[in-house]
């Protein structure tokens, strides 16, 4: 075998053992994700006695009365509904406002934007943690405690921060000389909001929607304190009720589990491709 | 145009006259209490609990619950910062140590010695009702049960069939390490992943038998030491029953909720873990379903003490301490109709019939005198359990703070690890008692 063969032949094969590799590195990811939710969908059907004898194996029979009882005492017909309201009204108020305010700090520069900027981009330090306190003291003396409003509220202002430091970022990209010939053209600022920014934004207003439909889906903490009475509580303070160290109903658990995922799967399931393209597009350009 | 002018003041006088027949009517005044529940959906007990409370708004309608309901961490986060805000409800649910520090410390509940009386509390059990088993030294809440957090749960058949008897000593425990450890099963089982299982359901106890409560009062006070032999002893003695191959090191990796399935499937002869487990065992009577049926309870388990150790001070003692119980809050004003409506709620909760359905259902044994309900053969076990074990001793993490005691629950998994010694242990707990000292001044 000649050298110019032997190297043809040995980049062959580390070609394809390269290739190989990269796929075996893949498969094992996908697993390590899907697994486990095959798993706890798998044992939401199981007793919580046939779980206790059989952790790994198929459900022996496959019963739908966790499912029914996660939902009644979750009381999940109450809360899905307002997971769905918050979700949707805060993640739409994120969007608007981020990309009005990253509009303003990337293209009406003035003596106030680097103070007013820096204040908001300051808000991705704070824990929530650190918040939770302050915003319950906060929403008692408002008057809004135990309301919708307190808690849309606090999740538009805590998805802001994230949300105007990738909005401006974004617009910073966007060529300055076509709002400059809106302007000459005689267009005021909401126009070139509405007409020019906005549909150039939608790459960035996609990964927003992303970051936040998920992040407010699952939100705990803040609701935990922002409300008292179950009408308007969320999904995951109805899950919270199953998830006990010493707990002795795993059925009724997992199915509660399952519930509260199933919308985001089928979230992912049906915007995949817009989900790809956004997280591709507000990392490249912003 | 007059026709008009009689009619307008006939319905004037009607409109009048209805509203004034019923301001007349009287209606029950309607008194708002709000209520913080500490409710997990998934546990035995619940849908009884959900009944309890329906049960008490039919009975009470001048009496409006506005109830909220959380479970675990959300509960305390809740509560803490209702009590950063001074907006405390009017009836919570309340821990009588360190994890609800803030309502003892800052007085935020209504002393309920004062409050129900003498006559009403005789009714409960002595230890319920001392005010220096609540971390603020005064009643800021009534425990409805007195919790042994060391109980031994016995698998007798197993061991009877390998040739064993009930372990009364170590030595008893040691003699069957090789013929069930070559049977794959373990001789005892304290799954420690939590961190928590070895302090609270074992340790508190090797301590109290070896070193004793006076010697931790002498601690708190600065005149005894953790790196003083009492305690190391106590370590020492965990540390061998690893080394004697009592305990599995591989307990440190079992989750406490995977316990319970793995002790019936006969994986060790006998559990470890506190009073309050009973109710893993027992019927759930929501799917009707057992981990242990009930003939098998009766035949085939027991609860025991944790054997005698050589060199132990205090021989018998048990770790145990107040359970949780209901708060009132300490701005309800004095004599108002709210603070009325509250303890009518207080004393619904702690009737003997609701007692006796919480007994029923193995969520503990009341602190509530002769109460009984038909419970199943585990949970009979408990009060004779406390009957033939009335000396008890502190639970280590209800004495300290988190501070102190989380240091000393890392350093029993190092033990149980073999990444650490009780000397070691001992002096990581000695520092972390004095730094968390040196704060608080």
């Amino acid at each position: 075998m000649s050298e110019e063969h032997k190297t043809t032949f040995w980049g062959a094969v580390g070609g394809k053992a390269a290739k190989s590799l990269a796929y075996a590195v893949m498969a094992l990811f996908s697993v390590m994700t899907l697994y486990p939710i095959f798993w706890l969908a798998m044992n939401s059907f199981k007793t919580t006695r046939e779980f206790q004898v059989s952790q790994l194996g198929f459900p022996v029979a496959p019963t739908l009365a966790n499912y029914k009882g996660a939902w009644e005492f979750g009381e999940f017909a109450k809360l899905f509904p307002n997971s769905l309201i918050y979700t949707a009204l805060s993640t739409l108020g994120i969007i608007f406002f981020s990309l009005l305010a990253g509009f303003a700090f990337a293209k009406i520069r003035s003596k106030a934007t680097a103070p007013l900027y820096g204040s908001f981009i300051i808000g991705i330090l704070l824990t929530i943690q650190t918040l939770m306190i302050p915003l319950f003291l906060e929403v008692n003396i408002l008057g809004i405690y135990n309301t919708r409003l307190a808690v849309l509220l606090v999740y538009i202002g805590a998805g802001l921060p994230t949300g105007i430091y990738l909005a401006t970022e974004f617009i910073k990209g966007i060529p300055s000389a076509l709002v400059e010939s809106a302007r000459i053209d005689g267009a005021g600022y909401w126009r070139i909001f509405l007409a020019i920014i906005t549909p150039m934004a939608v790459p960035v207003a996609t990964t927003l929607a992303i970051l936040n439909i998920t992040g407010i889906w699952n939100e705990f903490a803040l609701i935990n304190i922002l409300v008292s009475r179950t009408e308007l509580k969320s999904l995951p303070l109805g899950i919270f009720k199953f998830s006990g160290s010493l707990s002795t109903d795993y059925g009724k658990q997992f199915a509660a589990l399952v519930i509260g995922m199933v919308p985001m799967l089928a979230f992912y399931v049906v915007f995949r491709k817009q989900i790809t393209k956004g997280v591709a597009a507000g990392a490249i350009k912003g | 145009m007059k026709r008009n002018r009689i009619l307008f003041a006939l319905l004037a006088v009607a409109v009048v006259s209805g509203l004034l027949l019923g301001g007349c009517a009287k209606k029950p005044k309607v008194v708002t209490l709000k209520v913080m529940n500490y409710q997990q959906a998934d546990q035995a007990g619940y849908q009884e609990d959900v009944k309890v409370w329906e049960d008490f708004q039919k009975a009470n309608p001048d009496i409006k619950l506005e109830m909220e309901v959380l479970f675990n961490d959300p509960y305390h986060a809740k509560l803490q910062a209702y009590a950063a805000a001074g907006t405390m409800p009017d009836v919570f649910y309340v821990w009588p140590g360190s994890r609800s520090a803030v309502i003892h410390e800052k007085k935020l509940a209504k002393d309920l010695g004062k409050l129900l009386g003498a006559d009403y509390l005789k009714d409960f059990s002595a230890p319920a009702i001392d005010p220096n088993n609540q971390l603020g030294k005064y009643m800021a809440m009534l425990p409805q049960s007195f919790t042994y957090t060391s109980v031994m749960y016995v698998n007798k058949k197993l061991l009877k069939d390998n040739g064993f008897e009930v372990p009364k000593t170590y030595a008893d425990l040691k003699a069957m390490v090789p013929k069930l450890k070559a049977k794959g099963i373990a001789v005892a089982m304290l799954p420690n992943k939590d961190g928590w299982p070895m302090q609270s359901c074992l340790f508190s106890t090797v301590a109290g038998r070896m070193a004793g409560d006076k010697f931790f009062d002498a601690i708190n006070s600065g005149t005894a030491k953790f790196t003083d032999k009492p305690f190391v002893d106590s370590l020492a003695v965990i540390e061998s029953l690893y080394k004697d191959g009592i305990l599995a090191r591989t307990d440190d990796n079992v989750g406490y909720g995977e316990g319970p399935a793995l002790f019936v499937a006969g994986k060790a002869a006998i559990m470890i873990d506190g009073d309050w487990r009973t109710g893993a065992y027992i019927t759930d009577k929501a799917s009707g379903k057992a981990l242990i049926a009930p003939a098998a309870q009766e035949s085939d388990f027991a609860l025991m003490p944790f054997v005698a150790i050589a060199g132990e001070a205090n021989p018998g003692v048990l770790s145990a301490v107040a359970g949780t119980g209901w708060a009132l809050s300490a701005s309800l004003p004095a004599g108002s109709a709210q603070e009325k409506a509250a303890v009518r709620l207080i004393k619904y909760l702690y009737s003997p019939e609701i007692q006796a359905i919480r007994f029923g259902t193995g969520a503990y044994v009341p602190t509530r005198k002769g109460v009984t309900a038909k419970v199943e053969p585990l949970v009979s076990m408990v009060p004779t359990f406390y009957a033939a074990n009335p000396k008890t001793c502190y639970v280590i993490d209800g004495a300290f703070d988190p501070a102190v005691y989380n240091v000393l629950n890392s350093g029993l998994i190092a033990i149980g690890l073999k990444t650490s010694t009780p000397e070691k242990v001992a002096a990581e707990v000695q520092k972390a008692f004095e730094g968390w000292k040196a704060n608080k001044k």
